[in-house]
Protein backbone atom coordinates (compact mmCIF):
# COMPACT_ATOMS: atom_id res chain seq x y z
CA UNK A 1 0.00 0.00 0.00
CA UNK A 2 1.46 3.34 -1.14
CA UNK A 3 1.27 6.80 0.80
CA UNK A 4 -1.72 7.93 -1.13
CA UNK A 5 -3.98 4.48 0.09
CA UNK A 6 -3.35 5.48 3.60
CA UNK A 7 -4.10 9.25 3.26
CA UNK A 8 -6.81 8.00 1.53
CA UNK A 9 -8.00 5.57 4.01
CA UNK A 10 -7.11 7.53 6.72
CA UNK A 11 -10.36 7.80 8.69
CA UNK A 12 -10.07 4.07 9.06
CA UNK A 13 -6.49 3.28 9.38
CA UNK A 14 -5.33 6.59 11.30
CA UNK A 15 -6.51 5.76 14.39
CA UNK A 16 -5.62 2.14 13.83
CA UNK A 17 -2.38 2.93 13.60
CA UNK A 18 -1.90 5.96 15.82
CA UNK A 19 -3.24 3.53 18.78
CA UNK A 20 -0.84 0.95 18.01
CA UNK A 21 2.31 3.42 17.99
CA UNK A 22 1.25 4.40 21.21
CA UNK A 23 0.62 1.42 23.15
CA UNK A 24 4.16 0.23 21.74
CA UNK A 25 5.76 2.99 23.21
CA UNK A 26 3.60 2.72 26.23
CA UNK A 27 4.62 -0.45 26.29
CA UNK A 28 8.66 0.30 25.87
CA UNK A 29 8.16 3.11 28.64
CA UNK A 30 6.10 0.86 31.19
CA UNK A 31 8.53 -2.43 30.54
CA UNK A 32 11.94 -0.20 31.45
CA UNK A 33 10.22 0.95 34.55
CA UNK A 34 9.07 -2.38 35.60
CA UNK A 35 12.66 -4.10 34.95
CA UNK A 36 14.76 -1.46 36.13
CA UNK A 37 16.55 -1.98 39.51
CA UNK A 38 18.87 0.87 39.09
CA UNK A 39 16.74 2.89 41.40
CA UNK A 40 15.71 0.22 43.55
CA UNK A 41 19.47 -0.13 44.39
CA UNK A 42 19.99 3.64 44.69
CA UNK A 43 16.98 3.77 47.30
CA UNK A 44 18.99 0.78 49.19
CA UNK A 45 22.31 2.90 49.14
CA UNK A 46 20.63 6.10 50.56
CA UNK A 47 18.69 4.48 53.46
CA UNK A 48 22.26 2.81 54.15
CA UNK A 49 23.44 6.32 54.21
CA UNK A 50 20.51 7.66 56.16
CA UNK A 51 21.44 5.31 59.38
CA UNK A 52 24.77 5.71 59.00
CA UNK A 53 24.12 9.59 59.98
CA UNK A 54 21.43 8.83 62.20
CA UNK A 55 18.89 10.58 60.52
CA UNK A 56 16.93 7.18 60.94
CA UNK A 57 17.12 4.88 63.81
CA UNK A 58 17.63 0.89 62.95
CA UNK A 59 13.51 -0.23 63.11
CA UNK A 60 12.74 2.41 60.58
CA UNK A 61 15.77 0.97 58.46
CA UNK A 62 14.47 -2.56 59.07
CA UNK A 63 10.97 -1.65 57.75
CA UNK A 64 12.19 0.15 54.87
CA UNK A 65 14.42 -2.15 53.99
CA UNK A 66 11.56 -4.94 53.67
CA UNK A 67 10.02 -2.41 51.00
CA UNK A 68 12.76 -2.19 49.01
CA UNK A 69 13.37 -6.17 48.97
CA UNK A 70 9.62 -6.56 47.93
CA UNK A 71 10.23 -3.62 45.10
CA UNK A 72 13.48 -5.99 44.23
CA UNK A 73 12.02 -8.81 43.87
CA UNK A 74 9.00 -7.92 41.70
CA UNK A 75 11.77 -6.24 39.22
CA UNK A 76 13.03 -9.65 38.98
CA UNK A 77 9.92 -10.97 38.43
CA UNK A 78 9.16 -9.02 35.57
CA UNK A 79 12.77 -9.45 34.41
CA UNK A 80 11.98 -13.28 34.37
CA UNK A 81 8.73 -12.69 32.33
CA UNK A 82 10.25 -10.34 29.95
CA UNK A 83 12.88 -13.08 29.22
CA UNK A 84 15.86 -11.21 30.69
CA UNK A 85 18.77 -12.08 32.50
CA UNK A 86 18.22 -11.98 36.55
CA UNK A 87 21.24 -11.37 39.28
CA UNK A 88 21.20 -14.02 41.76
CA UNK A 89 20.44 -17.76 41.64
CA UNK A 90 22.10 -20.85 40.24
CA UNK A 91 24.86 -19.98 37.37
CA UNK A 92 27.22 -22.32 35.84
CA UNK A 93 30.11 -21.49 33.33
CA UNK A 94 28.34 -20.87 30.03
CA UNK A 95 27.91 -23.65 27.35
CA UNK A 96 30.83 -21.03 25.11
CA UNK A 97 32.26 -20.10 27.96
CA UNK A 98 36.16 -19.29 26.99
CA UNK A 99 37.91 -17.11 29.72
CA UNK A 100 38.09 -13.09 28.49
CA UNK B 1 12.33 -19.58 41.58
CA UNK B 2 9.40 -17.33 43.39
CA UNK B 3 9.72 -14.60 45.61
CA UNK B 4 8.11 -16.89 48.50
CA UNK B 5 10.82 -19.57 48.17
CA UNK B 6 13.69 -17.13 48.15
CA UNK B 7 12.14 -15.71 51.44
CA UNK B 8 12.44 -18.84 53.32
CA UNK B 9 16.18 -19.46 52.64
CA UNK B 10 16.54 -22.24 55.02
CA UNK B 11 19.74 -23.53 55.98
CA UNK B 12 18.45 -27.65 56.15
CA UNK B 13 21.09 -29.51 54.77
CA UNK B 14 18.73 -31.79 53.14
CA UNK B 15 18.33 -29.05 50.76
CA UNK B 16 22.05 -27.54 50.97
CA UNK B 17 23.01 -28.83 47.23
CA UNK B 18 24.55 -25.51 46.23
CA UNK B 19 27.64 -23.81 46.42
CA UNK B 20 28.02 -19.90 47.42
CA UNK B 21 31.02 -18.86 46.05
CA UNK B 22 32.22 -15.87 48.40
CA UNK B 23 35.89 -15.11 46.38
CA UNK B 24 38.74 -16.59 44.86
CA UNK B 25 42.21 -17.15 46.34
CA UNK B 26 45.32 -18.30 45.34
CA UNK B 27 45.77 -21.55 47.45
CA UNK B 28 46.85 -25.23 46.27
CA UNK B 29 45.57 -26.56 49.66
CA UNK B 30 42.34 -27.17 51.12
CA UNK B 31 41.02 -24.40 54.09
CA UNK B 32 38.54 -24.28 56.61
CA UNK B 33 37.39 -20.39 57.67
CA UNK B 34 35.13 -21.11 60.49
CA UNK B 35 31.36 -21.65 60.51
CA UNK B 36 30.83 -17.92 58.88
CA UNK B 37 28.79 -18.50 56.08
CA UNK B 38 25.39 -16.80 54.32
CA UNK B 39 22.53 -18.17 55.92
CA UNK B 40 22.84 -18.76 59.64
CA UNK B 41 26.71 -19.51 60.02
CA UNK B 42 27.59 -22.17 57.24
CA UNK B 43 31.12 -23.82 57.27
CA UNK B 44 33.15 -21.69 54.85
CA UNK B 45 35.98 -24.22 53.02
CA UNK B 46 37.88 -24.10 49.85
CA UNK B 47 37.15 -25.82 46.59
CA UNK B 48 40.82 -25.76 44.47
CA UNK B 49 41.47 -26.00 40.59
CA UNK B 50 45.34 -26.14 40.03
CA UNK B 51 46.68 -23.51 42.78
CA UNK B 52 43.28 -21.38 42.58
CA UNK B 53 40.57 -21.75 45.34
CA UNK B 54 37.39 -20.49 45.33
CA UNK B 55 35.84 -19.59 49.06
CA UNK B 56 32.50 -21.60 49.10
CA UNK B 57 29.76 -22.41 51.63
CA UNK B 58 26.93 -25.17 51.17
CA UNK B 59 23.70 -23.77 50.78
CA UNK B 60 20.23 -24.04 49.47
CA UNK B 61 19.61 -23.08 46.01
CA UNK B 62 17.65 -19.82 46.57
CA UNK B 63 18.01 -15.92 45.34
CA UNK B 64 19.56 -14.11 48.61
CA UNK B 65 18.41 -10.73 49.06
CA UNK B 66 20.87 -8.04 49.56
CA UNK B 67 19.31 -7.22 52.94
CA UNK B 68 22.09 -6.01 55.51
CA UNK B 69 22.54 -9.19 57.32
CA UNK B 70 23.44 -11.36 54.42
CA UNK B 71 25.27 -8.35 52.83
CA UNK B 72 27.43 -8.37 56.01
CA UNK B 73 27.63 -12.13 55.97
CA UNK B 74 28.98 -12.36 52.38
CA UNK B 75 31.43 -9.38 53.35
CA UNK B 76 32.38 -10.72 56.56
CA UNK B 77 33.42 -14.18 55.02
CA UNK B 78 35.60 -11.86 52.39
CA UNK B 79 37.09 -9.49 55.14
CA UNK B 80 38.24 -12.87 57.49
CA UNK B 81 39.88 -14.81 54.28
CA UNK B 82 41.66 -11.28 53.20
CA UNK B 83 43.26 -11.09 56.53
CA UNK B 84 45.76 -14.06 54.49
CA UNK B 85 44.69 -13.68 50.79
CA UNK B 86 44.68 -11.47 48.48
CA UNK B 87 41.58 -12.05 46.96
CA UNK B 88 39.00 -11.71 43.90
CA UNK B 89 35.62 -11.19 44.86
CA UNK B 90 32.35 -12.11 43.67
CA UNK B 91 29.32 -10.97 42.97
CA UNK B 92 26.55 -10.97 46.39
CA UNK B 93 24.22 -13.97 45.56
CA UNK B 94 26.60 -16.12 43.22
CA UNK B 95 25.73 -19.91 43.55
CA UNK B 96 26.94 -22.52 41.53
CA UNK B 97 24.78 -26.22 41.67
CA UNK B 98 27.86 -28.65 42.40
CA UNK B 99 31.58 -28.55 43.44
CA UNK B 100 32.13 -29.29 39.57
CA UNK B 101 30.55 -26.44 37.84
CA UNK B 102 32.54 -24.25 40.86
CA UNK B 103 35.84 -26.11 39.52
CA UNK B 104 34.73 -25.43 35.95
CA UNK B 105 35.01 -21.70 36.51
CA UNK B 106 38.30 -21.81 37.94
CA UNK B 107 39.14 -23.77 35.04
CA UNK B 108 37.99 -21.80 32.26
CA UNK B 109 38.83 -18.24 34.07
CA UNK B 110 42.01 -19.77 35.10
CA UNK B 111 44.04 -16.88 33.41
CA UNK B 112 42.11 -14.00 34.07
CA UNK B 113 42.23 -14.84 37.73
CA UNK B 114 45.44 -15.82 38.01
CA UNK B 115 46.43 -12.11 36.39
CA UNK B 116 44.08 -10.13 38.08
CA UNK B 117 45.20 -12.12 41.86
CA UNK B 118 48.94 -11.20 40.39
CA UNK B 119 47.88 -7.31 39.96
CA UNK B 120 45.77 -7.11 43.39
CA UNK B 121 48.90 -9.17 45.21
CA UNK B 122 49.24 -7.14 48.36
CA UNK B 123 46.71 -4.33 47.46
CA UNK B 124 43.62 -3.44 49.46
CA UNK B 125 41.25 -0.95 49.06
CA UNK B 126 39.74 2.09 51.29
CA UNK B 127 36.08 3.88 51.09
CA UNK B 128 35.78 7.31 51.49
CA UNK B 129 32.62 9.49 51.49
CA UNK B 130 32.42 12.76 52.36
CA UNK B 131 29.60 14.82 53.33
CA UNK B 132 29.13 18.83 54.18
CA UNK B 133 26.58 20.55 56.20
CA UNK B 134 25.06 22.99 53.46
CA UNK B 135 24.26 25.98 55.76
CA UNK B 136 27.91 26.06 57.28
CA UNK B 137 29.27 26.18 53.15
CA UNK B 138 26.66 28.78 52.45
CA UNK B 139 27.56 30.74 55.59
CA UNK B 140 31.84 29.83 54.41
CA UNK B 141 31.05 31.68 51.10
CA UNK B 142 28.99 34.13 52.58
CA UNK B 143 31.93 35.36 54.93
CA UNK B 144 34.86 34.86 51.78
CA UNK B 145 32.87 35.87 48.54
CA UNK B 146 33.38 39.64 48.80
CA UNK B 147 29.99 39.75 45.55
CA UNK B 148 27.88 37.77 47.02
CA UNK B 149 28.83 39.33 50.64
CA UNK B 150 27.40 42.52 48.78
CA UNK B 151 24.44 41.84 47.03
CA UNK B 152 23.29 39.77 50.53
CA UNK B 153 23.83 42.96 52.53
CA UNK B 154 22.07 45.21 49.54
CA UNK B 155 19.22 43.01 49.55
CA UNK B 156 18.82 42.81 53.15
CA UNK B 157 19.42 46.59 53.35
CA UNK B 158 16.73 47.11 51.36
CA UNK B 159 14.67 44.30 51.78
CA UNK B 160 11.79 45.95 50.53
CA UNK B 161 12.41 47.20 47.62
CA UNK B 162 15.26 44.89 46.60
CA UNK B 163 13.93 42.90 43.08
CA UNK B 164 13.29 39.56 42.59
CA UNK B 165 16.32 39.72 40.32
CA UNK B 166 18.69 40.23 42.41
CA UNK B 167 17.26 37.17 44.86
CA UNK B 168 17.76 35.34 41.34
CA UNK B 169 21.27 36.33 40.87
CA UNK B 170 22.06 36.01 44.42
CA UNK B 171 21.33 32.47 44.20
CA UNK B 172 22.90 31.79 40.81
CA UNK B 173 26.16 33.16 42.81
CA UNK B 174 25.78 31.11 45.51
CA UNK B 175 24.83 27.53 43.71
CA UNK B 176 28.03 28.60 41.67
CA UNK B 177 29.71 29.10 44.42
CA UNK B 178 28.80 26.10 46.07
CA UNK B 179 29.51 24.01 43.00
CA UNK B 180 33.15 25.47 42.92
CA UNK B 181 34.16 24.63 46.06
CA UNK B 182 33.01 21.31 46.22
CA UNK B 183 35.09 21.13 43.55
CA UNK B 184 38.04 22.43 45.32
CA UNK B 185 37.27 20.57 48.04
CA UNK B 186 37.41 17.12 46.25
CA UNK B 187 40.32 18.19 43.81
CA UNK B 188 42.57 18.88 46.81
CA UNK B 189 41.68 15.70 49.08
CA UNK B 190 42.64 13.58 45.67
CA UNK B 191 45.63 15.55 45.71
CA UNK B 192 46.78 14.78 48.74
CA UNK B 193 45.30 10.90 48.66
CA UNK B 194 47.22 10.12 45.49
CA UNK B 195 50.65 9.76 47.50
CA UNK B 196 49.40 7.66 49.53
CA UNK B 197 47.62 5.78 47.04
CA UNK B 198 47.65 3.54 44.03
CA UNK B 199 44.45 4.11 41.89
CA UNK B 200 41.26 5.40 42.95
CA UNK B 201 37.71 5.50 41.28
CA UNK B 202 35.00 7.31 41.77
CA UNK B 203 30.97 6.13 42.06
CA UNK B 204 27.62 8.43 42.10
CA UNK B 205 27.26 10.22 44.98
CA UNK B 206 24.33 9.09 47.62
CA UNK B 207 21.65 11.68 48.29
CA UNK B 208 22.14 15.75 48.48
CA UNK B 209 24.69 15.96 50.65
CA UNK B 210 27.68 13.75 49.66
CA UNK B 211 30.07 15.44 47.67
CA UNK B 212 32.43 12.15 47.17
CA UNK B 213 32.06 8.96 46.95
CA UNK B 214 35.19 7.12 46.64
CA UNK B 215 37.36 4.16 46.36
CA UNK B 216 41.45 4.06 46.78
CA UNK B 217 43.51 1.28 46.08
CA UNK B 218 45.99 1.15 48.76
CA UNK B 219 49.36 -1.07 49.22
CA UNK B 220 49.08 -3.29 51.98
CA UNK B 221 52.50 -1.65 53.28
CA UNK B 222 51.61 1.98 52.72
CA UNK B 223 48.27 1.09 55.26
CA UNK B 224 49.34 3.30 57.53
CA UNK B 225 50.45 6.35 55.86
CA UNK B 226 47.30 6.38 53.83
CA UNK B 227 45.38 6.04 57.27
CA UNK B 228 47.87 9.11 58.70
CA UNK B 229 46.70 10.73 55.63
CA UNK B 230 42.74 10.91 55.69
CA UNK B 231 43.00 11.43 59.37
CA UNK B 232 44.93 14.92 58.60
CA UNK B 233 42.66 15.70 56.11
CA UNK B 234 39.89 15.11 57.43
CA UNK B 235 40.96 17.75 60.50
CA UNK B 236 41.82 20.27 57.97
CA UNK B 237 38.09 20.46 57.00
CA UNK B 238 36.68 19.38 60.13
CA UNK B 239 34.50 21.61 60.81
CA UNK B 240 32.95 22.24 57.14
CA UNK B 241 33.27 18.05 56.42
CA UNK B 242 31.99 14.95 57.61
CA UNK B 243 34.49 11.72 56.37
CA UNK B 244 33.00 8.29 56.83
CA UNK B 245 36.18 6.28 55.67
CA UNK B 246 35.40 2.27 55.65
CA UNK B 247 37.88 -0.55 55.57
CA UNK B 248 40.48 -2.32 54.35
CA UNK B 249 38.32 -3.56 52.16
CA UNK B 250 38.83 -6.30 49.24
CA UNK B 251 39.33 -4.51 46.07
CA UNK B 252 35.70 -4.31 44.82
CA UNK B 253 36.16 -1.64 42.24
CA UNK B 254 39.27 -2.17 40.86
CA UNK B 255 38.56 -5.69 40.01
CA UNK B 256 36.47 -5.93 36.70
CA UNK B 257 36.12 -9.60 35.41
CA UNK B 258 33.25 -9.72 33.18
CA UNK B 259 32.32 -13.71 33.83
CA UNK B 260 30.31 -15.71 30.96
CA UNK B 261 28.07 -17.16 33.18
CA UNK B 262 24.50 -18.62 32.45
CA UNK B 263 21.57 -19.81 34.52
CA UNK B 264 21.41 -23.09 35.49
CA UNK B 265 17.93 -23.71 36.04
Amino acid sequence: MGLLTNILLAPFLGPVWGTKWTLEKVDRVVRDQLTDDTPVKEDLMALQMQLETGEIDDDEYVRREAEIMQRLREVREWREKFGMSTSGGPVRVAESGESE
Amino acid sequence: MTAAESASAETDPAFAEGKYVYCIIRNDRSREFGEIGIGSGARVYTVSHKDLAAVVSDTPIVIYDPTRENVLAHEFVNETVMREFTLIPMSFGTIFRSENDVKALLNSTYQAFTDVLDKMQGKIEFGLKILWDRDLVVAAIERDNDEIRRLKDEITRNAASSTYFARMQLGRLVEAAMEEASNRYVNHIHEQLKEVSVASRSSKVIGDRMILNAAFLVERKDEKAFDEKVKTISLQYEDLLTFKYTGPWPPYNFVNIKLKLEKAT
